[in-house]
């Protein structure tokens, strides 16, 4: 019976050991599950540890580098998507170009990575989609903890939420954006949950305590 | 001219009632009787999970491998065991889940290399206290036993 | 006596939800009122916030999986595919074929489940109550062809990265075909209930009006921009998992209102049916998995890939550090854009507009608030 409901059941049988390899130990997990075994040791070739990006060539890319020249740190290509990275402060008039001269009319998403290591703290992503070539392009800047990048609502509506989510999540403030506050978790919430250093069982316990009444969430 | 016509004889009305008249033959009453009549679910079906024994020797079939333990996207199942000096096996001594917090994702089922865990049909699964919720390895084998209500 | 009392004061603030049947679950929208006209509004959502995204990136990416679930639970299986697409393509592979076949199957089987829930609670907003009963009767029917094939009604988990899990089941073909010769004979009967009513006319033609540039300035996707006349879909503009082998057409509206978009839903149930029985022919033969190793660990790396769910375009942008677990694993959910295009739609309307205008803008709240 159990066979013909995992057809694929050869492979689904994995053998002991490979998948503890790939399995971290779990922040805190709520029971004490068994600590995971050792992992085995890892597979000699080691996968590079930076992106395999090339360069990406066309006529927007050049296009850009003239209009914009030193502000244009890189334009790549990854797995056929395209990416500029920009400096910090002329991600919007990037964006304005894009949307006057190339076409680009829809802001597909506004989001934000966490790289705490990094001198950079943040990279902010803008996802851009063009109706009319058809084509996605996303513009990346890179900024320090505190920098405060300039908002893209005058470029495209969308920005809104989609930017207070960030700010929400990981406390990037967007200069002049009309209403920056939070918008998933309470206004009074202390921290950005989706900082690496905010664990995942975090919680403030204080606005739980007032609000709802009970000792902790957990 | 005509839609006037439609206006005044209500046509869209009666197009619509016509609808809701024809649906009102009985071979249309889609309404389960549930606890006097008990629906047959699909054999895939991931509903309460089991712990398969040997029906020769009446052995539990797991191997204390912990591999579904690792797989539980929640870290729901403790597997506990302890080796067996004899055989040189592990035997297990605790199986515990915690079906309060389980979402049915199957993953479990999928990692068991000796499909000792299953996910089966049952899906009566309420209990009255949280505690009635965390399954030990004598209620996983025996499975859950819902009150039977006949009418 | 003061001069003035409060009933001098014409504007009025009235909030609606989050327990309010019409909001779809836990939205609760400030209004702010002339009398019965609408002078604007502020959406506050947030209620069903489980934290996603912080789940995806401690979870391995075989077991985030079951968690996609969860956003848009009423289109689950779109969201598994988006999810999975996203994996393979940070991993550089792609399903097989029959996988692919398979797979647009349930994802277009999905998209009728979730428009009849759409078509189903938006009647019942309205005031049409018939509708939803027969829409859950038809929708029985595809979640227990979901049933039969994954084993779950809801939160399927029907998709694993690199391809397919199970096997179709004896008769799947059969019931597939069986569904698609008995549903469009459905449709024409809630077209028959709805298209001509003049309630329904009266309530929804020229409410919530959304044009085409207001769509693309707000980043709206889905029937709410093919209503107001933009041919977009991305099964058409970006193929993926084999949309391109597939004839149908994209339906659009012209007027952008609550009704056009109603009609283009209906169209598209159609259109899907389309789709599933040209699939079910041709299903090829062969494995159902790729060459995944059992271990998830795609290269240091990130891609961003969106499907046109039932809602409108539902992206994933995944970053990849090299290890097992995504760095970070961004959702763009179509109803959170949607929704905030909410304001422009009723701005000026009246009050009994607002649960029209959120009953067309499809939301599911779990995806706004992830």
């Amino acid at each position: 019976m159990a066979d013909d409901q995992k057809p694929g059941g050869s492979e689904a049988a994995p053998p002991p050991g490979s998948e503890a390899a790939g399995q971290p130990a779990k922040p805190a997990p709520p029971k004490p599950a068994a600590a995971p075994p050792k992992p085995a040791a890892p597979p000699p070739p080691k996968p590079p540890a930076i992106m395999l990006a090339t360069p990406w060539e066309s006529d927007l890319a050049r296009e850009l580098k003239e209009a914009f020249g030193e502000a244009i740190g890189e334009t790549s290509t990854y797995l056929g998507q395209n990416f500029i990275v920009a400096k910090p402060g002329s991600a919007i008039p990037i964006l304005e170009y894009l949307k006057l001269e190339s076409d680009f009319d829809y802001l597909v998403d506004v989001t934000a990575v966490d790289w705490p290591k990094r001198a950079e703290r943040f990279d902010v992503v803008y996802i851009l989609y063009s109706f009319s070539r058809n084509e996605r392009v996303r513009v990346k800047i890179f900024i320090p903890d505190g920098y405060q990048p300039e908002t893209a609502v005058g470029v495209h509506l969308t920005a809104d939420w989609l930017e207070r989510e960030v700010y929400d999540m990981f406390g990037i403030e967007f200069a002049g954006h009309p209403n920056m506050r939070r918008i998933l978790m309470p206004d009074e919430w202390q921290g950005f949950p989706l900082r690496k250093d905010y664990g995942i069982l975090q919680q403030d316990e204080r606005w739980v305590q007032e609000n709802l009444g009970i000792e902790s969430g957990q | 001219m005509r839609g006037l016509l439609n206006r005044i004889f209500l046509v869209d009305l009666f197009q619509g009632l016509w609808v809701t008249f024809r649906n009102q033959h009985p071979k249309y009453i889609y309404t389960e009787q549930y606890p006097a009549e008990r629906p047959k679910v699909a054999e895939r079906y991931r509903g309460a999970p089991r712990l398969n024994i040997n029906p020769d020797n009446g052995e539990t079939l797991c191997i204390s491998c912990n591999l579904c333990a690792l797989a539980c996207p929640e870290a729901l199942i403790v597997v506990t065991s302890e080796r067996n000096e004899a055989t040189k096996r592990k035997d297990l001594t605790t199986f515990t889940y915690d079906t309060s917090r389980c979402m049915f994702c199957g993953l479990c089922e999928d990692a068991c290399p000796v499909d000792a865990l299953e996910l089966t049909q049952d899906f009566e699964m309420a209990t009255y206290t949280r505690e009635g919720q965390i399954w030990d390895r004598q209620m996983l084998e025996e499975g859950p036993k819902p009150t039977q209500y006949k009418c | 006596m003061p001069d003035s009392t409060f009933l001098d004061s014409t504007e009025l603030v009235l909030n609606m939800g989050p327990q309010h049947p019409s909001t779809h679950g836990v939205l609760r929208i400030i209004l702010k009122l002339d009398g019965e006209k609408v002078l604007g509004t502020e959406c506050i959502i947030g209620y069903l916030h489980r934290g996603v995204e912080k789940i995806g990136e401690n979870r391995t990416y075989a077991q985030f999986n079951p968690y996609v679930d969860r956003m848009d639970y009423v289109a689950a299986i779109s969201n598994g595919l988006g999810y999975c697409l996203a994996v393979e393509k940070l991993l550089n592979v792609e399903a097989p074929p029959r996988a692919q076949c398979i797979r647009v199957i349930l994802t277009e089987l999905n998209r009728i489940a979730s428009h009849l829930l759409w078509l189903g609670t938006h009647a019942l907003d309205i005031g049409a109550i018939t509708p939803v009963f027969y829409c859950l009767r038809e929708r029985e029917e595809a979640l227990k062809i979901f049933e039969k094939y994954c084993g779950a009604r809801l939160t399927t988990h029907a998709f694993r990265i690199g391809g397919l899990l199970y096997e179709t089941y004896d008769g799947f073909e059969q019931e597939i075909r069986d569904f698609c010769a008995m549903f469009v004979p459905k449709v024409d009967e809630y077209e028959e209930l709805l298209t001509n009513n003049r309630i329904w006319i009266g309530r929804l033609k020229d409410v919530g009006i959304l044009s085409a540039d207001e769509c693309k300035e707000y980043g709206v996707t889905g029937p709410v921009l093919r209503a107001a006349g933009v041919k977009w879909d991305l099964r058409k503009a970006q193929p993926y998992s084999g949309y391109e082998k597939y004839d149908f057409e994209i339906p659009i509206r012209q007027n952008g209102d609550t009704y056009d978009r109603y009609i283009v839903r209906m169209e598209e149930m159609r259109q899907s049916v389309r789709i599933m029985q040209q699939a079910v022919e041709a299903i090829p033969e062969g494995p159902i998995m790729g060459k995944v190793g059992k271990v998830i660990k795609p290269p240091v790396g990130e891609a961003y890939v969106s499907i046109e769910a039932p809602k409108g375009e539902l992206g994933y942008y995944v970053v990849s550090d090299g290890s097992t677990q995504p760095y970070r694993l961004r959702v763009r959910p179509p109803s959170f854009v949607n929704l905030q295009a909410l304001d422009r739609m009723i701005r000026g309307g009246l009050v009994a507009d607002v649960v029209a205008v959120v009953g067309t803008l499809d939301i599911v709240l779990g995806e706004i608030d992830r």
